[in-house]
């Protein structure tokens, strides 16, 4: 296929790619994008719930409609959009390589952005590879583009942010949950996200892990137990669990075989979720030519991913040889202001994986975090009458509730991060903000609604909603049923976006308690068990790479017998990361193991030696290729 | 790491591996190879593992067929797989010239000893059913040729010198060879110096450098070499087949992948070890056209290597000055360095233990036949 | 398995039938379905039987990077399922260990 010369070349449409590419496109670059999707828009495709973040980056807009307007815009400033092409591998000569069902493509561009986002960490435990181990990512595609049920019943290991959503959204999708499994003492993810699926009912089990999983042609049922406070599953805490998928939501890796590829300078950043090129603020990494942005650069949100994606691509353009008309005031006007919301998205403390990952990545001092505001402690008036009660309890970056309140009533101020103040006179109990809220942590109250009752508006996103004159099963913030409630009001509006508004009627003494409803009758299936002698299931029997199908036991003896201290050395034994997958699987774990038995750091490895193409591709689409020059 | 010893072999390849092992098993065990970064990391890892008899130089040939011996004994003797499929080389001859220097070599190689013989486009057929046998004459056909994993076959030698008590020093890179009158007396490493009474050129694609150290003037020059691989399929074909015309070479390795690569007359000397576009759609051109069957498999990787050449594109074994008596060479294989790595092995440690070569003479190898220019080249290479 | 219906935030149109095979059986999917997905909506979950020990593999990472849903595909071994497009059609096979060619 013909050769293609561009400006810059933009590797992935989800947010922070989409944004590169308009950014530069939008300053009179010439951009092509291409992503391996045939769906622009990336992980945004799969998000059903409000974003988190600032307006600028449409906080309170749900992924899958963000995704709609980033790739309008890209369209509109003339990006080149591509999708079905996988870049699989950056050449010596600048030439990057893509595959699309056509043909094998050759872009020569000026500058590279790297928006290649991030793969789903792998957790490896007896019969991991069963058909019904899914990724969470996995999960999310089947159900929310293909509308496609991935099982009956889930067990969700890991209460990250990505976990605690997807539970929820699984919830949605009217399938079970199980419980959520977490092997630290503490909820990863926003704990309005994990409130949300506890009012539902679902465990969120802290120290806990997965010990085994059985099944014939598929998961049956899954072993889970306590862990001590060195995560070894502690005898005796075991417990058997009937599901059919278990959901692993265990963290991100930044895909950076191309930079690997591309020579790179890589370090290896925890805080980042792996190894990432070392790049500066401007996006730039030790290539001059090649830039980095969204979770290819370090994980992190989608609305810093997208901030990123604008610094790159604006730091692309204004490096191009060509004088595209960008003024260096407006470049470094555009960079300040960037930055300034870079710096707001990554405060309070679920900034700071980000601010300390990003400083050591560079060498730069880490930030100090400006004093965050503590939440206000309800007042006497509080107690009274018909307004919003707060229950966010986090600094999160995130501001729909102000934005939303018609009545100015809200106040999270210029910090993001701070917890949104409630000036209770303005507040009508309109309950508008209560359906803008990413983390539906806003509820209504109305104290007065009769001598002995509260009216609680609840933000319900389930179906059916019930109707007026209903009677419900009030539920408390676990989940439990505390009571019988009346439904004095179900409000679908178009202007909540897809979120009713449920009012509920109960005795006064619920007021501080209900927080969630079920509609009688839909009691959580609890499933029997079934489970074949499971006694001589073996750890070392857990297959870690399935391309290759190799084994724990293979790994460490490779290690103890073999000499083996090194991915490249595995790799070379026992085939571990030649396989289709190239490693994707597999490395992280091996690179554990290795770690733990050579008693050193993780850090210390380096993965294997990416080579291309980085996607199999196959010999009758190369062969068809000639080398045209084309414009 | 040992600051004294008896041999220190420069190089964790497959050559110096073998010579590592065979002097061990010589009971010159007193050995620290040295390799400055993992085993099989050079050329030894990027080569396609090929094992033949079917060289236009009796040397090589004589070579290989002491060396496929200890192949299919390796098993046995080493006590590892490395994944040795025995389906034999063939080689395809196109035009009419061509075909009559197969007819000559395959005399030769018959005469030394070797199991060849000419095959029609039908035989051809019949041995590589998937084989587009459109505008070939001939073939060359070897069935007691093969092909293995150097990566298993590498280790197999490591652990079993290992065993046997030398030393292997990873992640050491020999930084300087002191001499002392017209011997060596020490190598000097990122991890010390050792002194010792021997020193084994085996480092592949920088052997030129490491002779450069010992003040000897080496005529090698390393070369890319690229290759591709597939991802695994069911076994379609048994031989390794090389098409010297179409400029091609490629096998379906033990594990069931199509491994190929080609010799690019335009490189350059140097150490570039960096993939190309090119190379990839070049390679698979060339390949889909001989077995178009293969059209729907993909390839997983691409890499390259270096082929060490030597001027003849033979090898050069032994003592290379008498500047330095004791620095022995194992160098130039010109991409036949797996290959012959075991032979090499038994006949350097021959060298180094007794002071002669026994199981073969070595002498057509030594660097003294490049005086008056090169005689004879090897030009079965691709 | 099942397809979702209905749901409080998203739509899916419920397309047009596409019908195909799968290891001899005739099997019904949807427009905009990926061959994976037909699959699972279908209750079918094993893809494929591993090469080395011959365990049942199914779907994974549904974005074409883990290989685990590797099937044979009108006759082309290794075609990722979860990124394949169903089409009219389409034969799809359990690859049992590794693939072959194609004989034409």
């Amino acid at each position: 296929m013909a050769m293609i010369n561009t400006e810059i070349l933009v590797i992935g449409g989800g947010p922070a790619g989409l944004c590169a590419a308009a950014e530069a496109a939008e300053h009179g670059a010439k951009v092509l994008l291409v992503d391996d999707k045939d769906v622009l828009g990336g992980q945004l495709i799969k998000q059903t719930h409000r974003f988190f973040g600032s307006r600028q980056q449409y906080a309170g807009v749900r992924g899958i409609d963000i995704a709609k307007i980033l790739i309008e815009n890209a369209r509109e400033f003339g990006v080149e959009l591509t999708t079905g092409a996988t870049a699989t591998a950056i050449y010596g000569d600048g030439v990057v390589a893509a595959a699309t069902d056509d043909g094998f493509l050759k872009v020569r561009p000026e500058k590279i952005i790297a928006a290649t986002g991030a793969y789903e960490n792998m957790l490896a435990f007896p019969n991991s590879d069963l058909p019904g181990v899914y990724g969470a990512g996995a999960v999310q595609t089947l159900m929310n583009v293909n509308g496609v049920a991935p099982g009956n019943r889930v067990l969700m290991i890991g209460a990250g942010n990505i976990g605690l959503i997807v539970a929820y959204q699984l919830l949605q999708a009217g399938i079970g949950v199980a419980a959520v499994i977490e092997i630290t003492d503490r909820v990863g993810g926003y704990y309005v996200h994990a409130n949300k699926i506890r009012r539902l009912g679902v465990p969120i089990l802290l120290r806990h892990t997965v010990k085994y999983a059985w099944g014939g042609e598929g998961v049956e049922g899954a072993a889970i137990a306590r862990v001590d406070e060195r995560y070894r599953p502690i005898p005796g805490t075991e417990r058997d669990l009937a599901v059919d998928t278990i959901c692993l939501s265990v963290g991100l890796t930044p895909l950076t075989e191309l930079l690997w590829n591309a020579g790179c300078g890589m370090k290896y950043i925890a805080q980042l979720g792996g190894h990432v090129a070392w790049h500066d603020e401007n996006m730039r990494t030790s290539r001059e030519d090649i830039y980095v942005a969204g979770d290819a650069s370090g994980i992190e949100e989608a609305s810093s991913a997208m901030i990123e994606g604008k610094v790159a691509g604006l730091n692309a353009a204004y490096a191009l040889k060509r004088d595209i008309g960008l003024s260096k005031k407006n470049y470094e006007g555009c960079l300040e202001d960037y930055r300034e919301q870079l710096c707001q998205l990554r405060r309070g403390p679920f900034g700071e994986k980000a601010r300390r990952g990003k400083s050591a990545l560079m060498g730069a001092p880490i930030p100090a975090d400006r004093p965050i505001k503590s939440t206000p402690v309800p007042d006497e008036e509080f107690q009274k009458g018909a307004r919003v009660v707060i229950e966010c309890e986090q600094n999160i970056p995130c501001d729909p509730c102000e934005a939303t309140c018609p009545h100015g009533a809200i106040t999270v101020g210029e910090d993001m991060v701070n917890y949104p103040l409630l000036d209770a006179g303005k507040c009508n109990a309109c309950g508008i903000c209560v359906a803008s809220c990413p983390g539906l942590a806003l509820f209504v109250l109305n104290r007065d609604y009769s001598q002995t009752e509260t009216e609680i508006i609840l933000p319900y996103e389930f179906i059916p909603v019930p109707n007026k004159g209903d009677r419900v099963d009030a539920c408390d913030r676990e989940g439990n049923v505390v009571c019988r409630a009346r439904v004095s009001r179900a409000v679908k509006s178009k202007k909540f976006d897809r979120t009713a508004l449920v009012s509920l009627v109960v005795e006064d003494r619920y007021a501080d308690v209900v927080r969630s409803f079920r509609i009688s009758g839909i009691v959580p299936e609890t499933g029997r068990i079934e489970k074949p002698d499971m006694s001589r299931v073996d750890e070392m029997d857990t297959i870690i790479c399935v391309c290759e199908d190799v084994t724990r036991r293979r790994i460490e003896e490779a290690i103890d017998r073999d000499g083996a201290q090194s991915m490249d050395e595995i790799k070379r034994l026992l085939r571990c990361g030649m396989g289709p997958c190239q490693g994707k699987t597999c490395q992280r774990l091996i690179m554990q193991i290795l770690a733990k038995k050579l008693n050193r750091n993780i850090e210390e490895f380096k993965p294997q030696t990416y080579r291309g193409p980085m996607k199999p591709v196959s010999l009758g689409l190369l062969a068809k290729a000639d080398d045209e020059e084309e414009n | 790491m040992k600051k004294k010893t008896d041999v220190v072999i420069i190089g964790g390849g497959v050559i110096g591996t073998s010579i590592a092992y065979s002097l061990a098993k010589n009971g010159v065990t007193d050995v620290v190879l040295v390799e400055r970064d993992t085993l099989s990391c050079g050329a030894t890892g990027r080569c396609a593992g090929g094992i033949r008899q079917q060289w236009s130089e009796p040397s090589n040939v004589r070579l290989a067929r002491a060396s496929i011996e200890i192949f299919k004994n390796f098993r046995e003797e080493m006590g590892r797989d490395i994944g040795l499929v025995e389906g034999g080389y063939l080689l395809c001859a196109h035009a009419e010239e061509e075909a009559e220097r197969f007819r000559e070599t395959v005399a030769m190689q018959r005469k030394v000893g070797a199991d060849v013989r000419i095959v029609t486009p039908e035989e051809m057929r019949d041995i590589a059913p998937c084989l587009n046998t459109d505008g070939m004459i001939l073939g060359a056909y070897c069935p007691d040729d093969c092909h293995a994993d150097p990566f298993q076959v590498t280790q197999g030698y490591a652990e079993n010198a290992r065993r046997l008590g030398v030393d292997i020093e990873l992640h050491t890179e020999v930084t300087e060879i002191r001499k002392k009158g017209k011997r060596v007396a020490a190598v000097v490493t990122n991890g010390g110096k050792i002194e010792c009474n021997w020193v084994v050129n085996a480092a592949g694609g920088h052997s030129a450098e490491v002779g450069a150290m010992a003040g000897v003037d080496l005529p090698t020059k390393s070369y890319r070499h690229q290759i591709a691989v597939t991802e695994p399929i069911r076994r379609i074909q048994e031989p390794l087949i090389v098409d010297f015309y179409v400029n091609i070479y490629f096998c379906q390795t033990a594990h069931g992948s199509f491994m190929m690569g080609y010799g690019d007359e335009a490189e350059k000397p140097g150490h570039n070890v960096r993939g190309t576009w090119q190379f990839l759609e070049e390679i698979s051109r060339r390949l889909t056209g001989l077995v178009p069957a293969l059209k729907d498999i993909s390839v997983v990787r691409q890499w390259a290597g270096l082929y060490n050449m030597s001027p003849d594109a033979q090898p050069i074994l032994g003592r290379v000055s008498d500047e330095v008596e004791n620095f022995i060479c194992a160098v130039g294989f010109s991409g036949h360095g797996f290959m012959l790595a075991p032979i090499t092995g038994v006949l350097m440690a021959e060298l180094i233990t007794y002071g002669e070569t026994r199981t073969l003479p070595i002498d057509e190898l030594s660097i003294k036949r490049f005086e008056g220019g090169v005689k004879s080249a090897e030009a079965n290479v691709v | 398995m099942r397809r979702i219906t209905e749901h409080p935030i998203l739509t899916f149109e419920q397309g047009r039938k596409i019908t195909f095979t799968f290891d001899g059986k005739t099997i019904e999917g949807r427009e905009g379905d990926t061959i994976a997905s037909a699959l699972q909506a279908a209750g079918i979950r094993v893809y494929r039987e591993s090469i080395e020990m011959h365990r049942p593999r199914g779907f994974f990472c549904a974005i074409g990077r883990c290989a685990n849903c590797s099937m044979i595909v009108d006759g082309v071994p290794n075609t990722k399922v979860c990124v394949t497009r169903l089409r009219e059609g389409v034969v799809v096979e359990t690859q049992r260990g590794r693939g072959g060619v194609r004989r034409d």
